[in-house]
């Protein structure tokens, strides 16, 4: 099973040392956030139902949850001569 | 330690191929190593499914530092076909009049999640290398 990643490591210009950001600290919230969020989206998409973006509100959720979980393991490392750029998802 | 095994080093040393390739070689020489027993962030090559599509810009020796390293989750780009299926119909008949006015005739409804797999399969086998003189260019699965 896919999970999202624990940490991104980002590195802009000529920083010796990238800097390791614990996204492990945002699911809990993000997880609180979308618990007290469903009832409003699945509210709102049995509103929008009708237009076509019902399905887009319901289907919204999963999907931004499949997107981020794929993230893990994407690695950019750009290194333009003056500037430097580095991001990646363990 | 095989043959093989020793020229891909031999070929590292001389410095004829990068760290990573030689990685990724010796990963497929390595018996056992298509057992199933990979993490995620492990070479998928010897398991025949890939699982990263990379782009390797590397300058030649002397030409300056600029240098490119992209690995990207086949996963992210499957989500990423996934929402497809979101568009509403309006929206693809304007990027489908965008795309025209650039001079591409394509239909983005067209678009199905088995022709994404096929192509999967399909990267499997390829694999680019572009010597442009200055730098060189290689874009693979793994």
């Amino acid at each position: 099973m896919n999970y999202p990643p624990l940490l991104m490591r980002l590195g802009i210009g000529r920083r010796r040392f990238p800097v390791w950001l614990p996204l492990f600290l945002l699911w809990p919230v993000a997880a609180a956030v979308i618990i007290v969020l469903a009832p409003l989206v699945l509210l709102a998409a049995l509103i929008l139902w009708p237009s076509v973006w019902g399905k887009l509100v319901l289907l919204s959720g999963p999907m931004l949850l499949g997107i981020l979980s794929a993230l893990r393991g994407l690695e950019l490392n750009l290194n333009l001569g003056s500037r430097l750029l580095q991001i990646s998802f363990k | 330690m095989s043959d093989s095994q020793k020229r891909i080093l031999d070929l590292l040393a001389e410095k004829k191929i990068s760290v990573d390739e030689a990685q990724r070689l010796l990963s497929l020489t390595e018996p056992g190593k298509d057992t199933g027993t990979q993490g995620p962030e492990e070479s998928a090559g010897s398991k025949g499914k890939p699982r990263y599509f990379r782009v390797q810009v590397q300058p030649e020796a002397g030409s300056g530092k600029k240098s490119v390293n992209v690995r990207i989750p086949i996963a992210l780009i499957r989500a990423g076909m996934k929402l497809t299926s979101l568009i509403p119909a309006n929206a693809s008949d304007e990027v489908n009049e965008a795309l025209r006015e650039k001079g591409v005739d394509f239909d983005v409804r067209n678009l199905k999640p088995e022709d994404f797999e096929e192509l999967v399969a399909a990267l499997t086998d390829l694999e680019v290398d572009v010597n442009g003189g200055r730098e060189k260019v290689h874009i693979y699965v793994e």
